[in-house]
C-alpha cells in the first residue's frame, strides 16, 4: 500500500471505529433515559411493601409504620417522581434480582443478573424480606440484615477489611462474593437504585445515620457463645439432613420448580464463592448467626447456638467457587471438586446404610 | 560506601565530559519536558491512585538522579506506566487511593523495590539473572502491559469512579466498556476522544510526532474549557486534575513504618519484589536494545546501581518509582541527540514548568490523561516488535504465555512466568542438541550435558544397533559438562566406539576455510589429512 494511502487508513479506520462507538454510546444513554422515566412495574412483593410504606410522589413524606409504632407524626422531606421510580427499581432489583418475574430483565432490572453467577444469587435470599423482615407483631428481628440499617450504618470502618468502605463498596462485596459474580461500576443504575431503596427502607422504619441497629447485619456466633464442644462436621451434616436437606436438596445445590427458586444453593455452581464472609473458615461467626436468626423460615430461633456453628461448618466444607482473590489454581481446585465430590456422593448415598450416629441422636 | 563514593565521582566525571555545546540540547530538553509532564500526571492519577505530584516528582528527581548515576547518553528513568500500573494493583486492596495510608504505603513500597534492587546490584549473580530474561518475554509482557494500560484507562476515559477492589481485569475491562456505552458521561467521553484522534493523527506525522501528545492534550483541555464555559462545571461533572500548587522545589515525605501499618508493609512484600523485578526488567531491557541502536554499550550493572539508589532516595522526595522509559528512550534517540546533559536538563525545564504554571496544569481533564495512557499503551502493542517472534515456533510460545499471563493473572504471575519460561527456553535450547547421523559417523553440535546426554545417548544406541563402527564426531561441541566426559570417558573404556577428537575438527574446519573453489591442490591436500584424520582417530 502506498505510504499516504497506508497513513490515511491508520487515521480513517480508528477514527471510524471511535465515531461508531460514540453513536453507540448516546444510543445505549437515550435508552437508559427511556427506561428512568418509563413507569415501574413492581413485584408482588414489593406492591405490598411499597403500599404498606405509602410511597407516594410527593413534597413532603410521613411513615404510617412509624406512626404506628411510636404515635409520632415524623414529616420528611418528600420524593420527587423520579426518586419513587429509582426507589420502586431497587425494591424490584433487591426482590427479584434474576428478573425472573420480569417481562424485559434488561429494561426492569437493569440486567442485574450480568452481574451474578449462577440462576439463584439474589439480594433476599440473604436479606429476607426484601431487605425489611417483620415478625407477626411487626418488630425487626435481631440479625435480619436490614438494608435500611446497613444505608445508616454504611460508609463506617469495616472491620474485617480495615477500611472505610463506602455503601457502594459493601455492594460490591454482595456481588463479588455472596453472589460469586462481579462488580457493577460504582455509578451504574443498579447500584444507584438499590441505594435509594435502602435509603427510602432507612427512612420509613425512622432509622438515624450513625446509629446500631440490631436488626444490621448478623447477630454473630462466635465459639464463645457455644459449650465449647467444638464444631463439628458430623453433627452438622446430621443436621443439615434433619433440617436444611428438604428444602435445600440432599447436596444443599438449591431447589427450583417450575422455574421459581424454593431454596437458593448452599453449595455448587450457584452458591457464595470461597471468599464470601458466609465461608466459616473465612469468619466463623456469620453463616452461623444467620442459620439461627433467619432459618428455618417459619421457625427463626429455634437452633441452639452450637447447632448453628455445626450447621455452617459443614455447609462451609461442601465444595463452592473460590473467589477471584484466591488466584486461577484454587478456581481450577474447586472447579474439579463441584465436579467430581456430587456423583461421588451419589454413589455413596445410594450403597450406604444409615449410621450409627443417625440412628442414635435420631430424636 | 567506598565503592558508592567511587561510582558517584566518575559518574560525575562522565557527565561533565558530556557538556552540550550547543543550545540545541535545551530545545530537546524543553521537549522531553513537554512530552513527559502530561504522562507524569497520567501515571501518577490514572494508574498509581496518588496524587498528581508524586509522577511529577518522579520525572523531576527521578530523571536527573538517574542522569547523574547512569552512565549511559541514552538512558532516562522517571515515572514508568508498568511500574505505576503494578503500585495501583498492589496497594488497592490495602487502602483507599489518594488516602493518606495509601500514599504512605506508596512511599514505603517504592522503598522497598528500592532496596531489593539494591540486592540485585550487590550480589552480581542476581544481577546477571536479569540478562538470562529473553526478548520474546519481554516484549510478551510489554505487549500485554501495553492491553492493560487500555483497560485500565477506561472507566476514567469515559468518566465514571474506577472500580476498585480486586477482580479479573478482561471482565472488569469488559464491564467498564459497557458502562462507558451505556452510562459514562458523554462530555468526559468527548474530550477523550478528541484528545484520542488528535494524538493519532498527529502521530502519523514525523515532524508533529514528538509533539503529538501535548497537542491533544491541549486540545482536550480547551474543548473541556469550553464545555465548563458553556455548559458550567456542574452539568459538565468532568474532573480536573486540580490544585497543582502545593509544588516546590523539594517535598519531603516518610514512607510508613508505623506499627499499625506493619500488616499492610507485610502484605505488599511481593508486590514490592514484583515492582523491582518489573522495573529492572524494563531497564536493562531498553539499556540493551537503544544502546545497540546508538551504536554503544553501557554495563547493565550501572543501570541497576542508578534504579536501585534512585528509588532509595525518591520515597523521601514524595516521589513514585523511576525505571527507565522506552517511549521517552526512543524520543531522545530520535532527536538524535545522546547526552546525560540533555537529559538533566529536561528535568530542571519539567521544575521550572510546574513551578511557574501549575495553574495551567490543573485544568487538564482526566478523559485527556488516560486518552493519553490508552495512546501509550496501544503504541507498546507494536506489530514490527511482535512479528519476528511470531516466525520461530517457540518464540511464538514464549511470547504468547508472557503476553496471556499478564492478562489473565496478575503482574506478579507475568514475571514469575516470564522468567520461568526464559529459563525453560535456554534450557530447552541447551537438552537439544543437534545431533545426526551420517554413515557410521555420529556427529554431535550443541553441548553434552546431563540435560541432552538422554537425546545423544537414545541416537547413538539406535547406531549401535545397526552398525559396527560407529564414530562420534564431537569436534563441533562448545560445552561437555562433568557427566557428559563420564559418559565418554565410558564408551571409550567399552571399547564400543571411536572419537573424532576436537584437534583434528578443528583441522578440517581451518582447511574447510582455507579451500577455495577451483584450488584442486589444496582440496587434494584437505582430502589426504581428512584420511589421516580418520587413520588418527581409531588410536584414540
Amino acid at each position: 500500500m502506498p505510504k499516504p494511502a497506508a497513513k490515511l487508513a491508520k487515521i480513517a479506520l480508528p477514527a471510524l471505529v471511535l465515531g461508531g462507538l460514540y453513536l453507540v454510546a448516546i444510543q445505549e444513554h437515550v435508552q437508559r433515559e427511556h427506561i428512568r422515566d418509563a413507569a415501574v412495574a413492581l413485584t408482588p412483593r414489593c406492591i405490598e411493601k411499597l403500599e404498606g410504606y405509602a410511597l407516594a410522589p410527593g413534597k413532603r413524606y410521613e411513615s404510617p409504620y412509624v406512626l404506628q409504632r411510636t404515635g409520632a407524626r415524623i414529616a420528611l422531606r418528600g420524593y420527587s417522581e423520579e426518586d419513587v421510580r429509582a426507589i420502586q427499581r431497587g425494591c424490584n432489583i433487591v426482590d427479584d434480582t434474576q428478573g425472573r418475574f420480569a417481562q424485559d430483565p434488561y429494561a426492569e432490572r437493569w440486567n442485574a443478573k450480568r452481574f451474578l453467577r449462577g440462576s439463584h444469587a439474589a439480594c433476599s435470599n440473604c436479606h429476607r424480606g426484601i431487605g425489611d423482615r417483620h415478625d407477626a407483631a411487626g418488630n425487626r428481628p435481631q440479625g435480619s440484615l436490614h438494608l435500611g440499617a446497613s444505608w445508616v450504618m454504611g460508609d463506617m470502618y469495616d472491620r474485617f477489611t480495615g477500611l472505610l468502605l463506602p455503601y457502594e463498596f459493601r455492594q460490591f462485596q454482595c456481588y463479588m462474593n455472596a453472589s460469586n459474580g462481579y462488580k457493577p461500576n460504582i455509578a451504574d443504575d443498579v447500584i444507584r437504585d438499590v441505594t435509594a431503596y435502602t435509603r427510602f427502607l432507612s427512612a420509613a422504619v425512622d432509622m438515624k445515620i450513625a446509629n446500631h441497629y440490631e436488626e444490621q447485619g448478623i447477630d454473630e456466633i462466635a465459639a464463645s457463645a457455644t459449650l465449647k464442644q467444638g464444631d463439628d462436621y458430623v453433627r452438622g451434616e446430621w443436621l443439615y439432613k434433619q433440617k436444611c436437606q428438604q428444602c435445600h436438596g440432599p447436596q444443599a445445590f438449591g431447589q427450583e420448580v417450575s422455574g421459581r427458586l424454593v431454596a437458593p444453593a448452599l453449595a455448587g455452581r450457584n452458591a457464595w464463592n470461597l471468599q464470601s464472609r458466609n465461608n466459616f473458615y473465612f469468619v466463623s461467626t456469620i453463616l452461623a448467626g444467620f442459620i439461627c436468626r433467619n432459618m428455618p423460615p417459619g421457625r427463626e430461633n429455634t437452633l441452639d447456638n452450637q447447632e448453628c456453628r455445626d450447621l455452617a461448618f459443614y455447609i462451609s466444607n461442601l465444595p463452592r467457587p473460590a473467589g477471584d482473590k484466591q488466584g486461577p489454581l484454587v478456581a481450577v481446585q474447586q472447579q474439579l471438586l463441584m465436579a467430581v465430590m456430587p456423583p461421588l456422593l451419589r454413589l455413596g448415598a445410594s450403597s450406604k446404610t444409615p449410621g450409627p450416629l443417625s440412628r442414635g441422636n435420631g430424636e | 560506601m567506598k565503592a558508592l563514593a567511587l561510582a558517584l565521582r566518575s559518574h560525575a566525571f562522565l557527565l561533565w565530559e558530556q557538556w552540550p555545546k550547543s543550545s540545541g540540547h535545551l530545545l530537546v530538553g524543553l521537549t522531553l519536558a513537554l512530552v513527559t509532564l502530561p504522562q507524569a500526571v497520567a501515571f501518577s492519577v490514572t494508574l498509581a491512585g496518588v496524587p498528581p505530584h508524586f509522577g511529577i516528582y518522579a520525572a523531576i528527581w527521578g530523571v536527573l538522579f538517574c542522569a547523574l548515576l547512569n552512565p549511559s547518553p541514552v538512558f532516562q528513568g522517571g515515572p514508568n506506566t508498568a511500574m505505576s500500573a503494578a503500585m495501583g494493583v498492589i496497594l488497592l486492596p490495602t487502602s483507599a487511593p489518594f488516602g493518606t495510608e495509601y500514599m504512605g504505603l506508596a512511599l514505603t513500597l517504592g522503598l522497598m523495590c528500592g532496596l531489593i534492587q539494591l540486592l540485585f546490584w550487590l550480589i552480581r549473580p542476581l544481577g546477571r539473572m536479569l540478562d538470562l530474561i529473553s526478548e520474546p518475554v519481554i516484549n510478551g509482557m510489554i505487549c500485554g502491559i501495553g492491553l492493560f494500560l487500555i483497560f485500565r484507562s477506561l472507566t476514567t476515559f469515559g468518566g465514571l469512579p474506577v472500580n476498585t477492589e480486586v477482580e479479573w481485569p478482561l471482565w472488569i475491562a469488559w464491564q467498564s466498556f459497557l458502562a462507558i456505552l451505556e452510562i459514562g458521561n458523554l462530555h468526559a467521553i468527548e474530550i477523550g476522544l478528541i484528545t484520542l484522534i488528535t494524538c493519532a493523527v498527529l502521530q502519523q506525522f514525523d515532524r508533529l510526532r514528538n509533539w503529538a501528545i501535548l497537542i491533544g492534550v491541549a486540545a482536550g483541555t480547551l474543548y473541556s474549557q469550553y464545555l465548563n464555559a458553556t455548559l458550567g462545571l456542574q452539568n459538565t461533572l468532568v474532573e480536573e486534575i486540580g490544585n497543582l500548587s502545593s509544588i516546590r522545589v523539594v517535598s519531603p515525605s516518610l514512607p510508613l513504618f508505623t506499627q499499625e501499618a506493619v500488616p499492610d508493609v507485610i502484605a505488599i512484600v511481593p508486590g514490592a519484589v514484583t515492582l523491582a523485578l518489573l522495573g529492572l526488567f524494563q531497564t536493562v531491557a531498553a539499556m540493551r536494545r537503544m544502546s545497540r541502536k546508538a551504536g554503544g554499550f553501557t554495563d547493565s550493572r550501572k543501570a541497576i546501581f542508578a534504579d536501585a539508589v534512585s528509588n532509595c532516595l525518591l520515597p523521601f522526595l514524595s516521589s513514585l518509582p523511576t525505571c527507565a522509559s522506552f517511549n521517552r528512550m526512543w524520543l531522545v534517540h530520535k532527536l538524535g541527540i545522546h547526552s546525560r546533559i540533555t537529559i538533566a536538563s529536561s528535568a530542571i525545564i519539567l521544575l521550572l514548568l510546574v513551578l511557574f504554571f501549575a495553574k495551567v496544569i490543573a485544568i487538564i481533564p482526566m478523559p485527556a490523561m488516560a486518552a493519553v495512557i490508552m495512546l501509550l499503551g496501544a503504541n507498546m502493542l507494536n506489530w514490527e516488535d511482535i512479528k519476528p517472534h511470531l516466525k520461530n515456533r517457540r518464540e511464538a510460545v514464549v511470547f504468547t504465555a508472557s503476553f496471556l499471563s499478564v492478562l489473565f493473572l496478575d503482574l506478579f504471575g507475568a514475571v514469575i512466568v516470564g522468567s520461568v519460561l526464559a529459563i525453560a527456553y535456554s534450557k530447552w535450547e541447551q537438552v537439544n542438541p543437534n545431533v545426526s547421523l551420517r554413515g557410521n559417523v555420529l556427529k554431535i553440535r550443541g553441548n553434552i550435558y546431563y540435560g541432552s546426554l538422554p537425546v545423544i545417548e537414545s541416537m547413538y544406541h539406535r547406531a549401535i544397533s545397526r552398525l559396527e563402527d560407529v564414530i562420534i564426531d564431537f569436534s563441533e561441541c562448545y560445552y561437555i559438562d562433568e557427566e557428559g566426559i563420564r559418559w565418554l570417558a565410558a564408551l571409550k573404556a567399552g571399547q564400543k566406539a571411536a572419537f573424532v577428537d576436537r584437534r583434528s575438527g578443528r583441522d578440517r574446519r581451518d582447511d574447510e576455510a582455507t579451500e577455495t573453489p577451483g584450488s584442486g591442490e589444496r582440496r587434494g591436500e584437505s582430502r589426504r589429512r581428512r584420511k589421516q584424520d580418520r587413520r588418527r582417530r581409531t588410536d584414540i
